[in-house]
C-alpha cells in the first residue's frame, strides 16, 4: 500500500446550471429565429452544489457521507465516478471503481436477467472474462437462479434490487461509491449487504457510503464526512460527526417548534383538546439533558417534559403527561395525583416540568398528552398529540423499551471480538 | 480525437448495448430478425413496382429491382442510424446519470445495431445478386472484395455525425426534425435511386458535394456494376470519413460534460 490516499478532493466547487423558462423552448428553431441566437442557450441561473470542498481519504477506510437533503453529498459521489466534472478544484481516484449509485440502474426490461447481468458488468468496467467467471456467484447471491432467463420486466422490484447489488458487489473494485442503497430491499437483504460491505473493509478496499442512516454510519464507518449547503461542515470520527449533525438537526427542529408555537394559529386540526377551560395547557416542549429543547432525544439520555399552564385561580388540580407511540399505545403516563401530591391552590401562570433521568425508550417517534384536571378526572384542559418527539439510538430495537441492559454467557460460547 | 479512444476501449459494451437494442426490439415478434428485413424489402417491393411499371429505368441499371434494394438497404442504414443517435441520450438517461459509462458508447451502440441490421439484410442481397447473375442479367467479379472496404467507411462517417447529432440533441430537442427534413433532402441528393452516371456532367460536381455520393457511386461499383472504385473515390471516401470522425469528436468532446447532467 503505497501512502497515496485513495480518493482526493481538492478544493472542488461544483456549479449546476439551471436552464428554466429556456428550457421549454430549447429548440434549435428557436435559438435561430429569437433575436438572442444562441445566447439563448445561456443558463438561467447557476446552483453552486459545491463550495470549494477539500479531502482525503487513505486507501482501506470506510466514509459515510451525511447531510440533509440538497447539500451535495450525491454531487461528491458522482464527482469522483466521473460522471460530471467539477467546475474547479481536482478529484483524483486512485484504483478501480464502482459506483452504485442506483441499484439496476442499467437494467433493460425487454431482455434476460442473464443478458442484463453482461451488460450491467460492462457498464461497472468488468471485462467479459471476469464477467463469465463470476456469473455463477452473482446468480447465487441473488437468488434469481429460476428467472434467469425471463425479461427483467417480470422480476419483482427485490429481485431486481437484489441482482444490482449482486452485479456490482462481484466487480471487485478497489474503491467503491455507495448511495442510499440499503434503503431498498428487505431486512434480510439489508443485512446480507452489510456483511458485504463488512468482507470489503476486511479486504482493505475504500468506501464511501452516502446515507441518512445515521446510525448506520456511526455503526459501520470509521469517519464521516458533514455537507451542509455544498460545503464541508465537519470531518471527522463517524461518531462524532454523526453527533454533532444530530445536535444541529435537533436545534433547527426545536426552534421549528418554537415557532410554531408562538404563531397566532395553533396547527388545531392535528390534536384533540378538551376541557371546561378553568386552567389552560399554553405551552408543552421537551428538552434534552442540557436543558435545550429538542425534537429529537438519544435513547437513554435525560430529557424532561415541561408544560406552562395559566387560569384558576383552583384548589383542585392535577398536572399530567402521557406518552404513546404514533400508533396509539399507551407507553407511560403519570400525574402528581399518582405520585402523590396534594393540590392546595394554583392561580395566574405555573410551569410544570417532569424529569426522567433516562428515555428508556427503543427508538421511534412518540406522542405527548398534557393535561390539567380535577382529581376525579374532570378535565380543564387536556390536549392530546400535543407534541411528538424522535428517540433514536445506535442500534436497532424492538417494541418500546430499550432498557440498559448486559448480557452473561456460561459454558461453551464463543464471540468474535 | 478521445471520444474515439474510449469509444474503442469499450468496444464490448459497445456490442453489448447495440445486441440489446436489436434484442429487445424483435424480442416480442415471433419471426424475430425477419421484421428488420421486413421495411427495406416493403420499400423495394413499392420502387420496384413504381419504377417498373410507371417509369421506365435506363437499360444500364437493370435489374432496377436490384439496384433500387442495394441503394435502399444503405440509405435505411444512413438515415436510422443518424435518427436513433438524436434520441439515444433521451432513451439512456439513467445510465448516464447513475453510472461511470462513457456517453460516447451510446451513439457508437445505435449506430452499430443499425449496422448489424443492414449486414442481417446481406444473406438476402447477395440471393438476389446470385439469382441475377444467373439470369445474366450482372456479372458478378472482384470489385465486390471492395465492398467491406466501403462498408468500414461509411459506418466510421456515420459514427462522426452521429457523435455530433447524439451531443447536440442534448441542447436541441428538436434536432431529430431538423435532420429527418434534411435526411428526405439528401434523400433525393444522393445517387440511390439512380446511378451517377445519370445526371448530366455539369451537375456532377455539385452532386459529389454531397460526401454520401461517392459512398453511393462506390456500393454501386462494387456489388452492381462490379467494376473498380476509381483512386480518386477510395481517397475521397477516407478524407470525408477522417473530417467527419474529427468534427464529430470535437463537438462531442465540447459537449461532453453536459450530457450527464441535461439529458
Amino acid at each position: 500500500m503505497t501512502g497515496e490516499p485513495a480518493v482526493r478532493l481538492s478544493g472542488v466547487t461544483k456549479l449546476y446550471r439551471r436552464y428554466g423558462r429556456k428550457r421549454t423552448v430549447g429548440t434549435l428553431k428557436s435559438a435561430f429565429l429569437s433575436r438572442a441566437g444562441l445566447r439563448a442557450l445561456a443558463p438561467d441561473a447557476v446552483v453552486p452544489a459545491l463550495v470549494n470542498v477539500s479531502f482525503e481519504v487513505p486507501a482501506g477506510e470506510m466514509v459515510g457521507i451525511i447531510g440533509p437533503n440538497g447539500s451535495g453529498k450525491s454531487t461528491i459521489l458522482k464527482l469522483l465516478a466521473g460522471i460530471i466534472r467539477p467546475t474547479s478544484g481536482a478529484v483524483q481516484v486512485r484504483g478501480r471503481l464502482a459506483a452504485l449509485l442506483e441499484l439496476g440502474a442499467g437494467f433493460h426490461p425487454e431482455i434476460s436477467g442473464r443478458e442484463n447481468i453482461e451488460i450491467n458488468g460492462l457498464l461497472l468496467g468488468l471485462s467479459r472474462r471476469e464477467i463469465a467467471k463470476r456469473f455463477d456467484e452473482i446468480v447465487r447471491f441473488a437468488e434469481i437462479e429460476e428467472f434467469l432467463d425471463a425479461p427483467v420486466k417480470t422480476f419483482s422490484s427485490g429481485m431486481a434490487v437484489r441482482l444490482g447489488f449482486s452485479i456490482a458487489a462481484h466487480c471487485d473494485p478497489e474503491v467503491l461509491l455507495v448511495d442510499e442503497v440499503l434503503a431498498v430491499g428487505d431486512e434480510a437483504f439489508s443485512h446480507r449487504c452489510l456483511e458485504k460491505f463488512a468482507e470489503f473493509k476486511r479486504s482493505g478496499k475504500t468506501i464511501l457510503v452516502v446515507s441518512h442512516d445515521l446510525s448506520l454510519v456511526s455503526e459501520r464507518c470509521r469517519r464521516a464526512i458533514w455537507l451542509d449547503r455544498g460545503r464541508l461542515a465537519a470531518d471527522g470520527p463517524a461518531a462524532e460527526t454523526v453527533a454533532l449533525y444530530r445536535e444541529r438537526v435537533a436545534q433547527e427542529e426545536g426552534s421549528h417548534r418554537l415557532e410554531a408555537a408562538a404563531s397566532p394559529e395553533p396547527p388545531a386540526e392535528r390534536f384533540a383538546r378538551i376541557g371546561s377551560g378553568a386552567a389552560t395547557v399554553v405551552e408543552v416542549r421537551i428538552l434534552d439533558g442540557e436543558g435545550l429543547p429538542a425534537g429529537r432525544i438519544a435513547s437513554g439520555q435525560p430529557a424532561s417534559l415541561e408544560m406552562r399552564v395559566t387560569g384558576g385561580p383552583l384548589s383542585d388540580f392535577v398536572f399530567g403527561f402521557a406518552i404513546s407511540t404514533v400508533s396509539g399505545i399507551q407507553v407511560f403516563g403519570a400525574n402528581t395525583d399518582i405520585d402523590g401530591f396534594l393540590p392546595d391552590g394554583f392561580s395566574g401562570e405555573g410551569h410544570v416540568a417532569l424529569e426522567i433521568p433516562a428515555m428508556a425508550l427503543a427508538p421511534g417517534v412518540y406522542s405527548v398528552d398534557a393535561a390539567v384536571h380535577a382529581r376525579d378526572g374532570a378535565p380543564y384542559d387536556y390536549r392530546r398529540d400535543v407534541l411528538r418527539f424522535e428517540v433514536t439510538a445506535d442500534r436497532p430495537a424492538a417494541g418500546v423499551w430499550d432498557p440498559p441492559r448486559t448480557w452473561r454467557f456460561t459454558g461453551a460460547i464463543r464471540w468474535k471480538s | 480525437m478521445l471520444p474515439l479512444l474510449r469509444t474503442w476501449r469499450q468496444r464490448a459494451l459497445v456490442l453489448a448495448l447495440a445486441r440489446r437494442e436489436v434484442a429487445a426490439r424483435y424480442r416480442g415478434g415471433v419471426l424475430g430478425y425477419l421484421w428488420s428485413l421486413a421495411n427495406p424489402l416493403l420499400l423495394l417491393a413499392v420502387y420496384a413496382t413504381v419504377f417498373r411499371l410507371v417509369f421506365t429505368p435506363r437499360a444500364d441499371v437493370r435489374p432496377y429491382a436490384l439496384f433500387l434494394f442495394l441503394g435502399v438497404l444503405a440509405w435505411g442504414f444512413v438515415s436510422s442510424a443518424l435518427l436513433d443517435s438524436a434520441e439515444t441520450f433521451r432513451a439512456n438517461g439513467p445510465l448516464l446519470r447513475k453510472t461511470t459509462v462513457a456517453p460516447e458508447v451510446f451513439p457508437a451502440a445505435a449506430v452499430g445495431a443499425r449496422l448489424s441490421h443492414w449486414i442481417f439484410a446481406l444473406p438476402v442481397l447477395a440471393a438476389a445478386i446470385f439469382y441475377a447473375a444467373k439470369r445474366g442479367s450482372v456479372a458478378p467479379g472482384l470489385s465486390a472484395l471492395a465492398f467491406p472496404a466501403v462498408l468500414l467507411l461509411l459506418t466510421l462517417t456515420v459514427f462522426g455525425l452521429a457523435l455530433a447529432v447524439s451531443s447536440l440533441a442534448v441542447h436541441f430537442a428538436d434536432i431529430r426534425d431538423v435532420i429527418a427534413n434534411l435526411l428526405t433532402l439528401a434523400f433525393f441528393l444522393t445517387p440511390v435511386l439512380y446511378p451517377v452516371d445519370s445526371v448530366p456532367e455539369r451537375y456532377r460536381g455539385f452532386l459529389r458535394a454531397n460526401p454520401f455520393s461517392t459512398y453511393f457511386a462506390a456500393l454501386h461499383d462494387s456489388l452492381f456494376f462490379f467494376r473498380p472504385v476509381p483512386a480518386a473515390e477510395w481517397a475521397w471516401m477516407a478524407g470525408t470519413a477522417a473530417l467527419s470522425l474529427a468534427a464529430g469528436a470535437a463537438i462531442f468532446e465540447r459537449l461532453r460534460d453536459s450530457i450527464a447532467e441535461e439529458a
